[in-house]
Order: structure tokens, then sequence, then C-alpha cells
């Protein structure tokens, strides 16, 4: 190559408004043509002092503002706060209460991952089959609006158990939604398996090996993607993870590809958990019906959100209020080790690299 | 039961020579969570080599200001210098934590939460107010974020922290904010001016 053909160095800003960003997530990128040589991570665009917040909320009030942390893993964040909260006060949930979290995660990880795929599809370029995917996951909002009464926010939570309660009607209703995302997500696996367009922009890029990944301590899809087979359903059960046929999806390549298809898999999973817990629901109260005074003490909770292990530590003290409230998030490390997988990828695969860790900043910042 | 080595309490006693508290509690679903105690805060990093030799994962950590327990709510109309000459006035006798740190509202309780086999170990690490703790970014490279906003939420120092950078919060807002009351429009910048209402109120005289 003669000298007047090695291209220069250029810094690009790639947010914190980008057209092809679903966050405000700000990079400050160094690209040498058209490749990536050196990213500078830029956070705190939604940094709202929540944690802050929680020391002056009673704890059943927390249960309602930790469920606003995040608007995708907004089941977990209240699951894993009561659950710290129950362990402190050595409140025991009736056993349909645990069945039914069960219900409300696997439901909420269903549209989730729906949603991140659709998404990354949408950034291939191949976008009628973003409508269909979103079309798809239609179906699982739907279902979510329809028992909970709202697509987002679903309030299942409370200390103590759930809020909400299945008769045979919802769950033959569920029963019949949940056949129709199975056999839709079987397709989009084929298709994610055999198109070339998505295919040729996927495979092989972003790559984040198993090395990496124990250095960066990521967890969730993004870890087992790179091999990591670590799933906190398996490995620390909560709720009714315990007697579920969980199967922990992992796979090697640590690409774009790889950390879609455990998302994907990861549905027919939840899908076949769902079937189990509604199979299997017991019967009896869902919720331990009072709101005992939590007392003194702490404890740490965790569980598996969408996007990985969610950390909740509690410290309670003689007041209402929680003493101090700390949760950790899966985008967290995930958002840092986009500095392996950006690492000399091409200007036109960032946004695609950056959708495949699934990032929530929201709940990242608090 | 516990996926915990067996002898991780005598591994972790012999890696801290000033004092360990250990506890460890395992629940109906088999999960094991751990607390450890440091005597001195200088035990973190043999305590945090031991623990990356045996594979633990460092999942979060958790800086807090535990308050003093005669005075609730200490920060509730005082900021931080107050806080100080407050404990300073009361001649009553300060409680200490494990390992002697006075309890009295200002010093920080540092929390290192590990992940070993899915088996939850809490280090726990005392400073006083103006003291300082090692940085674990060199062994755990994702304990970089944790302590930078760390350090921007208390006034508590990390020695060599190869980054030390603000994180979340802009270098323009003064830092230890978790230690100062911030009034709660300025915290969900929400504080809005008159303009709008003296605009409309102006619009409406012109009107009549």
């Amino acid at each position: 190559m003669s000298t007047h053909n090695v291209p220069e160095t250029f810094s690009i800003p790639v947010g914190p408004l980008h057209v092809a960003l679903e966050e405000p997530m700000y990079f400050k990128i160094d690209v040498q043509g058209e490749t990536v040589s050196h990213i500078d991570i830029n956070a705190g665009h939604a940094h709202r002092g929540i944690e802050y917040l929680t020391t002056k909320r009673t704890m059943y009030q927390n249960v309602v503002l930790t469920e606003r942390i995040c608007s995708l893993c907004s089941n977990s964040h209240p699951q894993t706060f009561a659950m710290a909260a129950e362990k402190i006060a050595g409140i025991e949930v009736p056993e349909r209460g645990i069945y039914l979290r069960t219900v409300a995660d696997e439901m909420k990880r269903v549209t989730s991952h729906l949603f991140n795929v659709a998404l990354l599809v949408h950034l291939v370029g191949y976008e009628t089959y973003f409508m269909h995917m979103m079309q798809v996951r239609e179906i699982g909002q739907d279902m979510l609006e329809s028992i909970f009464g709202n697509r987002q926010d679903i309030g299942a939570m409370c200390i103590g158990g759930v809020r909400y309660d299945l008769d045979d009607k919802s769950i033959a209703y569920i029963k019949g939604a949940l056949d129709k995302i199975e056999a839709e997500t079987k397709d989009i696996i084929k298709t994610f398996k055999t198109n070339g367009s998505i295919l040729r922009r996927t495979k092989g890029v972003g790559v984040l090996t198993h090395a990496e990944a124990i250095t960066c301590g990521v967890v969730g899809p993004v870890a087992r993607a790179s091999g990591v087979d670590y799933d906190v359903r398996r490995e620390a059960p909560y709720a009714a993870y315990d007697r579920l046929p969980l199967v922990v999806h992992s796979l090697t390549d640590g690409d774009v590809w790889s950390r879609a298809m455990v998302r994907l898999e990861e549905i027919l999973t939840s899908i076949d958990l769902l079937r189990v817990c509604l199979r299997d629901l017991p019967g009896g109260p869902v919720n331990i019906n009072d709101r005992p005074d939590i007392p003194p003490g702490q404890a740490v909770t965790r569980s598996e959100a969408p996007r990985g292990e969610v950390i909740y530590y509690l410290r309670t003290n003689d007041t209402p209020q929680p003493e101090r409230v700390k949760w950790r998030v899966p985008t967290f490390m995930n958002w840092d080790s986009l500095r392996f997988m950006l690492q000399d990828a091409k200007v036109a695969d960032i946004a695609m690299i950056v959708n495949s860790i699934d990032p929530c900043l929201s709940c990242t910042e608090r | 039961m516990s996926r915990l080595p067996q002898d991780l309490e005598a591994r972790l006693t012999a890696a801290a020579p000033a004092g360990v508290e250990f506890s460890a509690e395992t629940d109906q679903y088999g999960v094991t969570v751990a607390w450890l105690g440091l005597a001195s805060a200088a035990d973190l990093s043999p305590v945090a080599t031991l623990l990356k030799e045996m594979g633990a994962r460092l999942s979060m950590i958790t800086c807090a200001q535990p308050s003093a327990p005669e005075e609730e709510e200490e920060d509730e109309d005082e900021d931080d210098e107050d806080g100080e000459e407050k404990a300073e006035t009361e001649p009553k006798e300060t409680p200490k934590s494990f390992g002697g740190t006075p309890l009295d509202g200002t010093s920080y309780e540092i929390d290192y939460h590990f992940d070993i086999a899915g088996d939850a170990l809490t280090v726990i690490a005392y400073v006083p107010q103006g003291g300082s703790i090692a940085s674990l970014t060199p062994l755990f490279r994702n304990a970089d974020w944790h302590e930078r906003e760390m350090m921007e939420l208390y006034a508590v120092k990390v020695t060599d922290h190869p980054d030390p950078r603000r994180l979340f919060l802009d270098a323009s807002v003064d830092g230890a904010v978790l230690e100062r009351l911030i009034p709660f429009s300025t915290l969900v910048n929400a504080a809005s001016t008159k303009g709008l209402w003296e605009r409309l109120l102006a619009g409406k005289k012109g009107a009549a």
C-alpha cells in the first residue's frame, strides 16, 4: 500500500442522541478509515439519583419506585428488592405466589428478548422482518396488558408475594398466546440460521472472547454467548426455578449473532417454563396479605433479569425507610465490555454491536 | 450443601492477619450467602487476591455511610461538616464497628459482593472519614466503574485507581453528593422559573 493511501485517524462522536442508538449512550470513537481504533465511553446522561430517593421512601413505597428504574426489566427490580426485604424479615412467600412470580418474570423475558432481537433486525436493515418481529412481540405485549393491565410496568410484585392472580380463563388465554409466540419464534430462529442478510451482518461481528467475558465480568445472554455458562436461575435459584426444567443456552462464538441466538432460544425455554408453571400452579393465597415492619438487617439477593444477573443489597434500620439500597444491573459490566467488542469493528456495525448487549441505561445509571 | 470451598473461612482468615468476622447462611434452595467483616481495610487486597485465585467474580461494590445509632436521619438538615462537629462535641461513647472504626455517621462501610460458583460472599471493609481504600481494579476489571461511582457519591478515596475520572456525574457537579442535602427539585432537575406565568399574565393584561 502506498503512503498516500494510508487512511487518516478521525474522532467521531456516537451519541448521546443518535439515530441508531435506543439509549442515551455517548461514545467517543477514534476511527482509522472505516475501522474503530479507540473507544471512550462517557456515561451519565440518564442519571436520576434513584439510589438516594430509595432512602427517602418507605420499604413498601420502594416496591413501586424500584419498578420504575427500568421498563424492560421492570419486573426484576421490585422482585429482587422484595426478596431482600423478605429475607431480612423472614417472610415466606406462599407457594402460589412463588409460581406467579415466575410467570410474571418469564412473560417479561419473552417480550424483552423479542424486542431486542427485533431491533437488531432493524439495524441490519431488514425492515419488513423487523415489523414482523414487533408484531410477534405485540402478542406478548397484549398478553401483559390483558393480565396485568399494563404493557411495561406490570406491578405484579409486592413484599410477601404478588399482586395478581390467574383464573382458568386467563390461563387458557396465556396458553393460546404462548402457542402463537412459540410457532413464530421457531420461524424466527430458522430465519436467523439461514437468511443471508442477517448472517452477513452479524456473524463474526463484535466478538467478545471467553477470556474477555470473564475479565469484564459480563452476565446474561452476553456472557452465555461467549461461553460463560452462568444463569442465576440455575446457579442461585429463587422463586420456583429450582423445580422447573430450566435449560441454559450458551454458545461459544461471542458475536452479535450468538447473542441474538441465545436470546431466541431462551424465549422458547421461557415458554416451556411458563407452561409448566401454569400446569403446576398450586392453590392458596398469592401473597401474605399483610404489611409487616421490616426489622433492621441486611441482605444480598440476586435474580436473572432478561439481560442477566441483577443484584440487590438492602440494609434496613428501625425506621420505615431503608438505610441503603444498592443494586447493579447487567448493563453495568456489559457496557464496559463494548470496548472489546467495538475494537477494530467497522463504523457501520457500531450501532448493531451496541444493541447486541441489550443496553439499559436508565437502570445502569439510576 | 454449600458450593463455597470447605476451607474458605480458614483461607480467608489466613489472608487477613488483622482478623475477620465470618458468617454464612444457606437458604432452602441451597444457596449460601456469606459475610466476611475485615478488621482492617488494609487486608482487602490480600483477601481479594485470594478470591481472584479461587475464581470468584466481583458482582457489585456498595459504599454506604451507616448512620450513627443514637441519631437517626442525621443527614436531615445538616451537611457533612456539621455532622462531623456534632459527633465531636457529643461526649457520648461512639459505637465502633468490628475492627474499631467509629460508627458516628461519617465513616464508610464498603461492601464487596462476590459470586463464587453461584454462592454469594460479601467482604466488608470499614473506612473512617478522610480514610482511603485500595483499588481492586487491577485485580477485577469491573471494579473500575464501581469505584469511580463510589468516589463521586462519597468523599471516600480510592488509592491506585488507574482512571479516577467522574463516571455518571459531570465534573461541574460538586462531589460527595450522598453526603449532602440536595433539595428534591434540584435532585430531579425539575426546578422551574416563573417565566411562563409572567408571560401569560402579561399577555392577559395586554388583551384586557
